[in-house]
């Protein structure tokens, strides 16, 4: 059985390029283009990890991860943004890991399996 | 005729010429004036308490280059605040024997005068072969003489320091529209920096995807990786442009400085192949680790060698030396690729400033902020028609850190 993911993005490339490249790397992949949408999603099926940007219009990343671990506290949360500094400025404590966007997914992709494992 | 010779130190000294050009025409006037075989004019270092030679005139018998504050007949006349007057007599014997001065050695009458007004400048050393004594008035009118010089010297010296504060006032006014222009960059950047991004991660991302699907001997695979490697170039950019005005955006920990410098030549290998760069490592192996953010010391490597690389299209030789130099760290680059013109040697570190037609300006002003956010120091030693030196210093100031939290 595949594990299940959700890729939160406001940038349809980036929706694109992760659900090929997370599907390719064997994992079953939704996607959701805002945080409203994810928490949507989320009341309506099970996942077993959440890929989130952090700078999106309407509900952002900082406030969707709050209202995630508020409902579904066991749900592993990897927090991707542009830029390494968002980290200080936001403050990613309840997250459960934080990846830079980088066209070579390596590091999401171990971020993942290594959550996944545990 | 003492009105004369001190009227003639007055326009002597009051000239427009350097001031040791002036002191050696009063020392002329001086030999000439009293019949003295040598004399010589010693300038105080205040802070490292010495009396250098400025001019000699005369015979260069037993003229020494310096003396201590405390050493010899011009420490002694410091040390007193009073003229010595002697000749080789009963009563002065010690000042030739006791080897207080050996420049005394085959003079028999030495004039030794503090050059002083409210403090001291220096001394005015006479010294002549034959026994003869000065007189009263000859005593008063050397008095007036040496208020004189040390009057010349101080304006000079004023001089001297307002020309300095003048070129510090400069810097440091240069430095605040920099830091101005950087502010302004930096904000600018971070609300470019988010939209930029991510169409990049997706171009480069897919045209990673393409690679993996083509053939090994497509013709266009060549195209994809061109795609690919620019891609990843203006990925690191954006990462510097976002990151280097922000000292916030650093996250130190303790890293090999010569690891770094190997990832960032390996990242260029092709290119130094295609431009036929030897590149040449001296990196010492004793170099301790030192607290700096890994990322952004990669950029920096990353911008000076992309220079280098752009300096040296014909080929040439890259020099890459490491050492530590006291409490400091230092990076070498040296290219051969002839220099830069030093028209534009003030502007190389500001934003926005290139010559390239494909550049950003950004390279250089984004690796002297990043080595400014490390306490570091970057020097460039430009030697035109031959190349270009990068110098980076960076202190081992976390090792200090640690020894004072242990204490």
């Amino acid at each position: 059985m595949k594990e299940k993911i959700l890729v939160v993005d406001d940038e349809e490339g980036i929706r694109l390029l992760y659900k090929e490249e997370l599907e390719d790397a064997g994992l079953n992949v939704h996607v959701a283009a805002s945080g409203e949408e994810a928490l949507a999603k989320l009341e309506k099926d099970k996942f077993d990890l959440i890929v989130l940007d952090i700078k999106m219009p309407g509900m952002d990343g900082i406030e969707a991860l709050r209202r995630i671990k508020e409902r579904w506290k066991n749900l592993p949360v990897i927090l991707s943004t542009a830029y390494h500094h968002y980290k200080q400025e936001f403050g990613t404590w309840a997250s459960d890991a934080y990846v830079v966007k980088s066209s070579d997914l390596k590091e999401l992709k171990t971020t993942i399996k290594d959550i996944l494992r545990k | 005729m003492g009105y004369d010779i001190l009227s003639k130190v007055i326009e002597l000294t009051d000239s427009t010429e350097a001031l040791e050009k002036r002191l050696k025409d009063v020392a002329y006037l001086l030999i000439h004036s009293f019949a003295f075989d040598q004399c010589a004019i010693y300038l105080l270092d205040q802070d490292k308490k010495v009396l250098t030679l400025a001019v000699a005139v005369g015979s260069k018998r037993g003229c020494q280059e310096e003396y201590r504050e405390d050493e010899g007949l011009p420490g002694l006349a410091i040390k007193n605040g009073k003229p010595i007057f002697a000749t080789q007599s009963k009563s002065a014997k010690e000042l030739w024997q006791g080897g207080l001065d050996k420049g005394t050695n085959g003079f028999n009458t030495i004039v030794c005068y503090p050059i002083k007004d409210d403090w001291f400048h220096g001394v005015l050393y006479l010294k002549n072969k034959e026994k003869k004594t000065i007189s009263i008035k000859q005593k008063r009118l050397l008095g007036v003489i040496t208020l004189q010089l040390a009057t010349a010297i101080k304006n000079y010296q004023c001089i001297v320091n307002l020309r300095d504060i003048n070129t510090k006032m400069k810097d440091m006014q240069y430095r605040l529209v920099n830091a101005e222009k950087l502010l302004a960059l930096g904000e600018m950047a971070a609300s470019l920096a988010h939209e930029i991004k991510n169409p990049l991660v997706s171009i480069g991302g897919f045209a990673k995807r393409l690679s993996h699907q083509m053939s090994l001997d497509s013709p266009y695979m060549s195209y994809v990786d061109r795609i690919v490697k620019e891609v990843a170039k203006l990925e690191k950019l954006m990462d510097g442009i976002v990151h280097f005005s922000k000292e916030e955006g650093y996250a130190f920990s303790s890293e090999d400085i010569n690891s770094i410098i190997e990832e960032t030549i390996a990242f260029f290998e092709d290119d130094f192949k295609k431009n036929e760069i030897t590149v040449i490592k001296e990196l010492s192996l004793n170099v301790p680790k030192i607290d700096v953010d890994r990322q952004h010391l990669n950029l920096v490597f990353n911008n000076l060698m992309t220079n280098a690389i752009q300096a040296m299209e014909k080929g040439g030789r890259l020099t890459i030396q490491t050492y530590q130099e006291g409490n400091w760290i230092v990076a070498e680059i040296h290219d051969t690729g002839g220099g830069i013109d030093p028209k534009i040697m003030s502007n190389i570190f500001n934003p926005f400033y290139t010559t390239k037609e494909t550049g950003t300006g950004l390279g250089l002003a984004i690796t002297h902020s990043i080595i400014t956010n490390h306490k570091g120091i970057i020097e460039v030693n430009n030697n035109i028609g031959v190349g270009v030196t990068f110098i980076i210093k960076l202190p081992l100031a976390g090792k200090e850190g640690r020894i004072l939290e242990a204490s």
